[in-house]
């Protein structure tokens, strides 16, 4: 134990020093410093600062009584050198010191990292553990259908077959109620069944289907005919093209109409006369009323104007026909032909026309065989059209009468 | 996985019973084939219906959803809607196909609806041409058309087996429209509502299972958008010669989500989970999701 008096002088832990050997009190301008007889276990030594005095409580490292605190040989090179040491060795210390002290400020943060990671595991496994709950209980659910399905099946088949039972018995012995009760097993649905089987009559449930529900029987056919909204382009309606199309069509509808427009007589005409396409409709209208004369003149009116449709000269074939220009017909079937050259099944329908009309009038002059090669025509076309099939048959029949007769 | 010979183009489960789950398709050589899953090598039921590919088909009957016999539709590039029913070999029960002479329209899609007892049945069909037409299956005549002005790329009832109440079609250029399908004038047809959701194709709509007035369409630029329609304060008016007419209400957009850069070409909702659907895309992914909030709307 040891105490120094201070004097008027503040201490902090800092000004004091001690090493293994070395006691130091440092306060400018005082100085105490000691060396002490023997080492003492520094870090179990305390220094106690209060009412003037540092009260240092030092462990000796070997319990002896020392001769005196402090050395007495002390020449100044020792001195030095014990001090130097000193400082040294606490210098040391204060590493190792730090170094404990990141050591366990590391532990410190694995421990604290783990505390959290076990929370998170045991916050997934608790949603796990709900989901699977759930999971069974589905499953349970199903499973539970499953075998109320079955179950149910069961049930009916047996009930069933109950029936079926009793209905035998029923025409055996001419319905007495004591033979059903006797035996069928499910007493109780198998009478509730029984009244209004015996309304249905004998054979009813045996011809019934032996599915669960009754389900109607399949309709019986039918075919609804439709129209559609007439659309010239195959492409699907779309609202922001609806312009564009009118456009084209329109333009279109322009260039088939002034094909040949500079004859002297257009001025004559009306806005509507000029249009071929509307002098054609009214050329229909005429033939379909009867009034082949008119619906000519039309067509040829139409003609003039614009000479590269073929169906002008297809309408005004028929006319022809109707009024029996034969020549004049076959005329205006070959040039509709002529005009029809690209043979694609768009304009199929127009030449089958085309070459029953120029057959039909080929036959009305007697020209047979011309005429046959015309319906072969239309018949290689449109191999499906019955009415070409039977005339061919019959100026087949006629061609060969004839020429049985010469 | 199940290998055919034929691509596929539309499938669906409508016609089957819960037990059985037979899947039946549309393939591009247009016939329509039945399946059981289980044993997938030979079709439970086939027939060439069609000339050309199946676009769309639709199931009603099965599934123990409705009454009535189990019965399904296609519809196809070659202009016609058949009805089949899985019983009946070869022939088609019903049969819509254009006049003689009359030059084809593709059908698009098909759908059935006012399956709300045996005999009722009803189908819709929409063509490329615009046109809707609306068939009544018990009286086997055509029962409706109109023209929606765009190429006709989905059409579905909110409910199959009920009396018809909506009908939702989804065009081209972005639109669609909801029709009011319990009021009929003899003339003026359904009234409808129409809403343009963006600039591309529709190509699907679908209602949800569980609230028959929401309904989510699918569209070109692989976006999601989900609706709700809203009843008018009445229904149906009288006009002024005093036939009934029907009112329209009006739709309103919940949200919408942008999931892909191509076009969301179907999709579906399950049945059992509110909220849970399905779409695929042409992107060639198959996503699953979930929509919640749906019982606060």
């Amino acid at each position: 134990y040891l105490s120094l008096p201070l004097r008027g002088v503040r201490v902090t832990p800092a000004n004091i020093f001690c090493a293994d050997q070395y006691l130091k009190v440092s306060i400018p301008p005082f100085l105490f410093e000691a060396i002490l007889y023997a080492p003492i276990d520094d870090t179990n030594s305390t220094a106690k600062i209060g009412n003037g005095i540092i009260f240092f409580t030092l462990y000796k490292k070997e319990v002896a009584m020392w001769d005196s605190l402090t050395l007495a040989t002390a020449n100044k090179e020792k001195l030095q050198y014990l001090r130097e040491n000193a400082v040294l060795k606490a210098h040391e210390k204060a590493k190792e010191e730090t170094k404990a002290k990141k050591v366990t400020k590391q532990e410190h943060k694995k421990y604290a990292l783990e505390a959290t990671m076990k929370l998170e595991e045991a916050e997934r496994k608790r949603i796990e553990d709900l989901k699977e709950k759930e999971r069974q209980k589905v499953t349970k659910e199903l499973a539970l259908w499953k075998k109320q399905q079955k179950d149910a099946e069961k049930q009916k088949r047996v009930q069933k077959e109950g029936e079926l039972h009793q209905e035998v018995e029923q025409l055996k012995e001419e319905k007495k109620e004591k033979m059903n009760k006797t035996r069928i097993p499910n007493e109780g649905t198998s009478k509730t069944r029984l009244k209004p089987t015996k309304g249905h009559g004998s054979y009813s449930m045996f011809s019934e289907n032996l599915k669960e529900e009754q389900l109607p029987a399949p309709r019986s056919a039918a075919t609804i005919k439709i129209n559609f909204t007439s659309r010239v382009f195959p492409t699907a309606l779309r609202e922001s093209r609806i312009a564009e199309e009118e456009e084209w069509l329109r333009k279109q509808a322009e260039a088939r109409r002034t094909v040949s427009a500079d004859l002297s007589e257009v001025e004559d005409l009306k806005e509507e006369e000029k249009n071929p396409d509307w002098l054609k409709d009214k050329g229909n209208k005429m033939f379909a009323t009867g009034n082949y004369l008119a619906a000519v003149n039309a067509y040829n009116l139409a003609v003039r104007l614009n000479n590269k449709l073929p169906l002008l000269y297809l309408n005004r074939a028929a006319c022809h026909l109707k009024l029996r220009n034969l020549h004049k017909a076959i005329e205006d079937s070959s040039k509709a032909l002529e005009l029809l050259t690209p043979p694609v099944p768009h304009n199929e329908h127009a030449r089958v026309k085309a070459y029953v009309r120029r057959g039909t009038a080929f036959c009305q002059l007697e020209l047979y065989t011309e005429g046959l090669q015309d319906y072969e025509a239309a018949l290689k076309i449109d191999p499906k059209n019955k009415t070409i099939e039977n005339d061919a048959e019959k100026i087949r029949h006629l061609i060969q009468g004839t020429m049985q007769d010469s | 996985k199940i290998e055919k010979a034929k691509p596929i183009k539309c499938g669906t489960f409508g016609a089957t019973s819960l037990q059985q789950r037979y899947l039946a398709t549309g393939d591009f050589g247009g016939n329509l084939n039945i399946w059981n899953l289980e044993a997938p090598e030979i079709p439970v039921y086939s027939v060439k219906g069609h000339k050309e590919i199946i676009n769309s088909i639709d199931g009603v009957g099965g599934l123990g959803i409705g009454e009535g016999a189990p019965e399904i539709v296609t519809g196809s590039r070659d202009g016609t809607v058949k009805v089949w029913d899985p019983r009946q070999k070869d022939t088609p029960v019903a049969n819509m196909e254009p006049v003689q002479g009359e030059s084809k329209r593709d059908c698009w899609t098909v759908a059935f609806g006012n399956a709300y007892n045996q005999e009722e049945r009803v189908v819709c069909a929409g063509y490329d041409n615009g046109d809707i037409k609306l068939f009544d299956l018990k009286t086997m005549s055509l029962r409706w058309e109109t023209n929606i002005k765009n190429g006709v790329c989905s059409v579905e009832f909110d409910r199959k087996d009920i009396n018809m109440n909506k009908l939702v079609a989804t065009s081209l250029e972005g639109k669609f429209h909801v029709f009011d399908m319990r009021t009929q004038h003899p003339t003026k047809g359904f009234a409808s509502v129409s809403e343009k959701a963006q600039k591309s194709t529709i190509w699907q709509v679908r209602h949800l299972p569980q609230n028959r007035d929401i309904f989510m369409t699918s569209g070109g630029a692989g976006s999601l958008h989900l609706w709700k329609y809203e009843y008018p304060a009445q229904r149906s008016k009288k006009d002024s010669e005093g036939a009934e007419m029907g009112v329209a209400g009006s739709v309103s957009l919940l949200q919408n989500v942008t999931l892909s850069t191509q076009p969301i070409s179907s999709l579906d909702w399950s049945p059992d989970k509110k909220g849970l659907c399905v779409c695929g895309a042409f992107d060639q992914t198959v996503r699953v999701l979930i929509v919640t909030k749906l019982n606060k709307v």
